[in-house]
C-alpha cells in the first residue's frame, strides 16, 4: 500500500515548471493522507488537519528558493520517503508530535533566540555537513 | 424531501385537470414506497448560499488571510496576497470540507473564491 503512494517514477524533471508541478502533486498526496495519519497516530486531540496542512506547507516553503530541478527532485524523493514512512506506521506518535505538531516555540531547532551570539560558521555546522 | 415528493407526484400524476389534486395525492400515499426513490440523491444538491458561506468560512479561517478582506469574489493570489502553494492548500481544505476529490487539472484552475464556489456547486458529489 505504501508503494502505491510513490507517485513520481521518473527521476528527472525537464524544467522548473515540471518540478513545481511535482511539488504540488506531492503536497496534494500528503494532504489526502492526513486523515489516515491522524487515525493511525491518534492525533485527534492534539492537532487539526488544517494545522497539519499548514505545517506541511511550511516545510515545503523552507526550500522554496531552490531553482535546480534535480535538487527539487531529490528533495521530493526524500519528502516522499518521509511521507511513506509516516503512513506505513514506521514512525511513532512522539515523532510526529515532535517534528510536525509542536510549534516554533517548542521545537529545539527553531528556537531562534537561543543561539543568537553564535557565529554563522557554527550555525551552519550544527545544521548540516555541507555548507 | 419536498423536492423528492414533488418529483414523485409529477411523475405519477397524469390527470389533465388538476382540480382533483388532493384526491390524487391521497391515493399516492399508499403507493409511496414504490414510487418515491428514497435513496436517490438526484435532487439532493447543496444550496448555493450554503456553499458560499462554507467556502468563505474556509478562506477566512486560513491563518495567512485577513478575514475582513474575504468576499465571495476574492482572488487568492491577487487580492489576498497568497502564493501558489497557499492556493493549493485552500483547494485541499475545500476538498476536505465538501468531501470531494478534485482532479489536478481542475484544481489548478481554481484561483479565486468565485471559481471555487462554481466548481463545488456544480459538482454532483458535494456534501
Amino acid at each position: 500500500m505504501a508503494f502505491a503512494m510513490r507517485v513520481k517514477v521518473p527521476p528527472n524533471s525537464a524544467n522548473l515548471q515540471e518540478a513545481r508541478h511535482r511539488t504540488f502533486d506531492f503536497f496534494r498526496a500528503a494532504c489526502r493522507s492526513i486523515p489516515s495519519i491522524m487515525d493511525i497516530y491518534n492525533l485527534y486531540d492534539v492537532v487539526n488537519p488544517s494545522q497539519l496542512r499548514s505545517t506541511i506547507a511550511a516545510e515545503i516553503r523552507k526550500n522554496a528558493h531552490i531553482t535546480n530541478p534535480k535538487v527539487i527532485d531529490m528533495l521530493l524523493f526524500k519528502a516522499m520517503e518521509e511521507l511513506s514512512n509516516i503512513t506505513e506506521h514506521a514512525k511513532q506518535r512522539h515523532h510526529i508530535i515532535g517534528q510536525y505538531v509542536v510549534g516554533n516555540q517548542g521545537l529545539v531547532q527553531d528556537a531562534a533566540n537561543k543561539d543568537e551570539n553564535v557565529s554563522n560558521f557554527l550555525k551552519n555546522f550544527y545544521k548540516s555537513n555541507y555548507f | 424531501m419536498a423536492a423528492v415528493l414533488r418529483s414523485a407526484i409529477l411523475r405519477n400524476v397524469r390527470v389533465p385537470v388538476v382540480g382533483n389534486g388532493s384526491k390524487v395525492v391521497s391515493s399516492l400515499w399508499a403507493h409511496r414506497s414504490s414510487y418515491v426513490r428514497s435513496m436517490s440523491s438526484h435532487d439532493d444538491h447543496l444550496e448555493r448560499s450554503q456553499v458560499v458561506d462554507r467556502i468563505v468560512d474556509i478562506v477566512k479561517s486560513f491563518p495567512k488571510v485577513d478575514p475582513s478582506k474575504v468576499t465571495p469574489e476574492v482572488h487568492f493570489q491577487k487580492d489576498l496576497g497568497l502564493d501558489s502553494l497557499d492556493n493549493v492548500e485552500i483547494v485541499m481544505a475545500i476538498e476536505e470540507e465538501f468531501k470531494l476529490e478534485i482532479p489536478d487539472k481542475e484544481a489548478d484552475k481554481i484561483d479565486s473564491c468565485a471559481l471555487a464556489i462554481e466548481y463545488v456547486y456544480n459538482h454532483p458529489m458535494a456534501s
